[in-house]
């Protein structure tokens, strides 16, 4: 660690954080946002967590200011001035926070500081996985080992909140052509600049080597950066890209409202079916080294590599599917026909 | 080889600053993106090109690998970062943004 670029980054990344809540428009807070991401990233690189830093890149930065771009353009750029509150409340909300605030800092002082190496994560957690990950699950980058291995559950459960948030943006915002009741602005048309020749090429040629990586992110998650969550996120975004570049019609017509539904419950099912194919052949859910039992020429060890590998791609299946349903759903108010 | 390195690189820093620059003091949307697109494209690719040579500073599998994939990373920013520029140009001149001139005259349109 360079304490000099730490100190300019994290800098930077405060003054985006205070543009983000100040600034008016929410296109710029949400390029602002992005820009904040990027710099979060870097900070996670420079600490030495490159899986956190792929992920930050990937969703936070592209794919949630897509996100929020499409939402902001959908409802209202610019934010209407609040009515003032009266003072006295001000004030019972300020000495709220100040009180908290000196809570946590005193609480703070009993925490074990940052990176420290007598802490207890440090001396018992951290290195049973450094030294036990290669001989229990041959898998090189400790990060997936320990994600789809060790704590399978929880990013079971990841997957099956990510499953959640799409189901719930579906159910909030698609709306059938003859019911539709709630009457929103028609959004700028947007003239004919979207037909444009070179943007299409160029993302036509684009779109075949971005699911080129994202396979390969998902595939080798298990020795380098990336994992199921990021190669998801890329797949979601080439067709995102394909979305803008052309029409929602044309993605539509690749992966439909059906598809993508289907696939977000294929992707938590392989995830939970191999879990449960565990507890049938008599071990823990999610316990993979039993799947030797059943996989052609792998003992125990090489059974938990390939278990993570499959809810690798189960977690990539379900992330794509959502995130391309929720782009569909945000960028056309839910009516699926002509978006951004 | 080294000296290639630093004369890439540094010419890859002088030409960020250019665009930086000139992001910051040109009048209008148009010339600044002008040299947002042209500069950060030509910057990027020097720097990487700079790193990727770097990396071939020891002939072996290793460092060959991953310079091959820093110059596939310039070989798409090279395609991808002029078109983001024609797009974002593109919607400007859409919706109607006016390029700037020196003094301001009637009836030219662009």
């Amino acid at each position: 660690m360079i304490w000099q670029i730490d100190l300019s980054v994290l800098s930077l990344v405060v003054i985006c954080a205070f543009a983000t809540i100040m600034v008016k428009d929410l296109l710029s807070a949400a390029i602002i946002f992005g820009a904040y991401s990027f710099l979060m990233c870097l900070l996670w690189t420079e600490m030495g967590a490159v899986d956190v830093a792929f992920t930050e890149a990937s969703v936070g930065a592209g794919v949630s200011t897509i996100l929020f771009i499409a939402a902001a353009y959908q409802t209202t750029r610019i934010v209407k001035a609040r009515r003032r509150g009266r003072l006295s409340s001000k004030i019972i909300g300020l000495g709220a926070a100040v009180v908290m605030g000196l809570v946590l800092l005193a609480a703070e002082a009993h925490f074990p500081g940052f990176g420290d190496p007598g802490s207890p994560a440090s001396l018992h957690l951290s290195p049973y996985y450094i030294t036990h990950t290669l001989a229990d699950t041959a898998v090189p980058n400790m990060v997936t080992s320990v994600l789809a291995d060790y704590r399978g559950f929880d990013t079971m459960f990841e997957t099956a909140v990510i499953f959640t948030a799409g189901l719930a943006v579906i159910a909030i915002l698609r709306r059938v052509k003859q019911a539709d009741r709630c009457e929103l602005p028609e959004p700028v048309a947007i003239s004919k600049g979207y037909e444009d020749t070179i943007i299409r090429f160029v993302s036509r040629q684009l779109v075949p080597f971005m699911q080129l990586f994202a396979l390969y992110v998902v595939a080798h998650g298990h020795h380098s950066p990336g994992g199921g969550f990021q190669g998801g996120v890329i797949l979601g975004a080439s067709f995102i890209l394909l979305a803008i570049s052309y029409d929602l019609n044309l993605v539509i017509s690749r992966m439909s409202e059906k598809t993508n539904i289907m696939l977000g419950n294929i992707g938590v099912l392989i995830y939970a079916g191999i879990g449960f194919l565990c507890l049938l052949l008599g071990a823990n859910f999610l316990d993979y080294s039993v799947l030797s039992k059943i996989l052609p020429a792998t003992d125990n060890i090489m059974a938990r590599s390939h278990g993570m590998l499959g809810i690798e791609i189960g977690v990539a299946i379900a992330v794509m599917a959502i995130v391309i349903a929720i782009y569909l759903n945000l960028s056309s108010h839910g009516k699926l026909d002509k978006g951004l | 080889m080294n000296i290639v390195v630093i004369f890439l690189i540094v010419a890859g820093l002088v030409f960020f600053f250019a665009t930086t620059v000139g992001l910051l003091r040109f009048p209008d949307f148009y010339s600044r993106m002008h040299a947002a697109g042209k500069g950060d494209t030509l910057s990027s690719l020097l720097m990487l090109g700079g790193l990727a040579l770097y990396e071939f500073h020891e002939i072996n599998f290793a460092t060959i690998l991953v310079g091959v994939k820093i110059l596939l990373i310039v070989v798409f920013i090279f395609m991808a970062s002029p078109t983001a520029t024609h797009a974002i140009t593109d919607a400007g001149f859409e919706s109607g943004v006016q390029p700037w001139q020196k003094e301001k005259t009637e009836g030219e349109s662009p």
